[in-house]
């Protein structure tokens, strides 16, 4: 295990919606996180929570910094390679595709990039399938999923491509306390199994308790 | 990703119709002229050059073009000046001797006259009698469908069948009956006059030929005397002296006939109408006719286009969030225009199958109809819309171009969303 997987070294992020108005949403931030790690990101509304993750799960590139995730500074790695096969997001409102079934969603990502055998996912799919606990729902839609079903969907769509590293963005958000508990233990477990370190932003301090290291940001800063 | 893009596509159905309607209707122009067209211009061709041979030439005193209504070029002074030749006794004879000329016919056509069958008082309403000393079996008479008298001496007469059908008598019930050639008191050719008011010739039917429009034909020596009748002239070399031939239709020597065509045009002042004049008019027309509808069906395209470029960029607005999601996934830009411009071109592709499908149901339907309307008109014709499976698959594949075309535009904005932005859109 690497004890330095993920380095966040000095990360700036500077918003100017307007030549006027300038937002510091992130005011040099130093983060060090373990391989298989499984942390939560706690703050509070506008403490810069969402701009880590956009930032971590390369669909912003705009930053100060160095992020270094197993020894190489991501700004070295092709943003679709990035985003496809290093990182795996989930999100608050799950983000499926309404018009594919619960399978077609898992096995979305792999249709712009594949590098699994036609074998091997198959037997990817099962596992994640089994694992979320959703083998028997595979042909449903979206709409016909509850929202704790649909956040597991999401979970195995963000496994599929077997990335190292899962963030989360609020993933109980939507979800009521006795599925929000249901979801982070799955993602617990997922964590342990598959080995991948986890990044779980909430505001939510049970969730985060759940969680084996809490990061705190306070205006754009870790306390 | 192809099964995602045409997921897309499906999930507005009755807007990626409605998009498709604007391909429909400029695949429908472009189908009609790829199907129609062609087969137009070689019909109006084949039509002719069974009635002109190519080594026939019309003399006459003006412009025979223009008088066709689509005039080549701009009237000349010159061109006035020879309204003025008459085709007379004098003239004729000048043609004849030319080098090359074989046979000269002449062809009086004589207005003012009602034509009338006996024991009927409607009158004919198409047409004029032509006085001739062409025989019964040439190309410009046309083939005799009844009646086996080749000239036409004294009062006898060939009518077409279009007279026989608007009787409503067969073809061999004319044989024997009566023409009646009453004078017109309203012509709009010959002021009225004394002289000509209730005159009338009685002629009998010898012949019915498939001539279409040209109703009667008389022998050309009882032409002219009615001609000089009815026009007050003492006789019919004053007549001829005056008024002269209305055309003289020869018959030359191929190697000379454009050569022939010249001396006349230029040494004798006469307009000369030959069958290369009369090709390059027909495929004026047909020409010009084509350039309008492929320029109708341009524009359609055009609309067509903006259409989709519209949808396209609803399509967009709406999937930004799902632009977001799966480019959060790991889709790159180039996947992302991929998706869209496969979605812009199942629009193109399904608005051309639309398009053809209702031009073939179309086709089917209407065409008896046009056939039936070309047949009255003279034209010989089984079927005038000619369905190409290879034309077919170029309108498809054209379809296709101009939905990927105007798909260009909105996809490359949809690769260029930023995922951070899109994923917060509402």
């Amino acid at each position: 295990m690497k004890n330095k997987y993920i380095e966040i070294k000095n990360l700036e992020r500077v918003y100017q919606p307007s030549s006027k108005v300038k937002v510091d949403a992130l005011r040099g931030l130093n983060i060090s996180i373990k391989e298989g790690e499984m942390v939560s990101v706690v703050g509070s509304s506008g403490s810069g929570k969402s701009t880590l993750l956009n930032i971590l799960g390369g669909l912003d590139w705009d930053y100060r910094g160095e992020i270094i995730v197993d020894g190489k500074d991501i700004r070295e790695y092709d943003e679709n390679y990035y985003r496809r096969y290093i990182v795996g997001t989930i999100f608050q409102t799950f983000y499926l595709i309404p018009t594919l079934n619960v399978e077609e969603n898992i096995l979305l990502p792999l249709k712009f990039g594949k590098k699994m055998s036609k074998k091997e996912t198959h037997e990817r799919l099962e596992k994640l399938l089994d694992a979320v606990g959703l083998a028997d729902r595979r042909d449903h839609m979206p709409k016909e999923l509850s929202g704790g079903q649909a956040q597991r969907v999401a979970i195995a769509r963000a496994l599929i491509d077997q990335p190292k590293i899962v963030l989360a963005d609020e993933p109980t958000g939507n979800l009521d306390s006795k599925t929000g508990a249901q979801i982070l233990d799955l993602l617990n477990k997922l964590n342990k199994e598959e080995k991948t370190t986890m990044i779980v932003v909430t505001h939510d301090m049970k969730i985060a308790d759940k969680t084996e290291r809490k990061i705190k940001l306070v205006d754009g800063r870790n306390v | 990703m192809f099964k995602y893009a045409i997921d897309l596509v499906f999930r507005r159905k009755l807007r990626t119709f409605l998009t498709s309607l604007g391909i429909l209707i400029a695949v429908m122009l472009m189908s009609f002229i790829l199907f129609g067209m062609s087969d137009l211009e070689s019909l109006i061709v084949g039509q002719f050059t069974e009635q002109f041979k190519p080594n026939e030439l019309t003399v006459g005193t003006m412009d025979m073009t223009s008088m066709m209504g689509g005039a080549l070029s701009a009237p000349t002074k010159g061109e006035v000046e020879q309204e003025e030749m008459i085709l007379n006794s004098e003239a004729v004879e000048k043609i004849e001797n030319i080098e090359g000329v074989e046979t000269v016919n002449r062809i009086v056509s004589i207005r003012g006259l009602d034509i009338y069958l006996e024991d009927d008082d409607v009158p004919y309403p198409r047409g004029f009698p032509m006085a001739t000393d062409i025989s019964g079996d040439s190309a410009m008479i046309g083939d005799l469908l009844e009646g086996d008298d080749l000239s036409l001496d004294g009062d006898e007469v060939y009518v077409s069948d279009f007279v026989s059908k608007f009787y409503e008598f067969s073809n061999e019930e004319m044989l024997g009956k009566k023409i009646i050639l009453k004078s017109s008191t309203t012509s709009v050719f010959s002021a009225p006059s004394k002289s000509n008011i209730a005159k009338e010739y009685e002629l009998t039917i010898v012949g019915v030929t498939d001539s279409g429009n040209s109703a009667l034909f008389i022998g050309l020596d009882k032409g002219l005397e009615i001609a000089a009748d009815l026009g007050g002239y003492d006789s019919k070399e004053e007549f001829l002296d005056t008024v002269g031939y209305t055309q003289l239709l020869l018959s030359t020597d191929i190697d000379k006939t454009s050569e022939i065509e010249d001396y006349i045009v230029d040494e004798l002042g006469f307009s000369v109408l030959s069958t290369e004049t009369l090709m390059e008019f027909v495929s004026t027309i047909t020409g010009g006719l084509t350039v309008a509808l492929i320029l109708f069906g341009s524009i359609s395209a055009l609309v067509a286009s903006i259409g989709i470029i519209n949808t396209m960029i609803m399509s967009i607005y709406e999937q930004t969030k799902e632009i977001g999601i799966i480019k959060a996934i790991g889709s790159s830009n180039i996947q992302v225009l991929i998706i869209f411009l496969i979605q812009s071109a199942m629009i193109g592709l399904i608005g051309g199958l639309l398009g053809l499908g209702v031009t073939y149901i179309l086709m089917k339907v209407i065409d008896p109809f046009i056939v039936d309307l070309l047949i009255e008109q003279g034209f010989t014709v089984n079927n005038f819309f000619n369905f190409r499976f290879d034309y077919a698959i170029y309108i498809t594949l054209g379809s296709i171009l101009i939905g990927i075309l105007a798909g260009l535009y909105p996809a490359y904005k949809a690769s260029r969303l930023d995922p951070v932005k899109a994923l917060r859109h509402d």
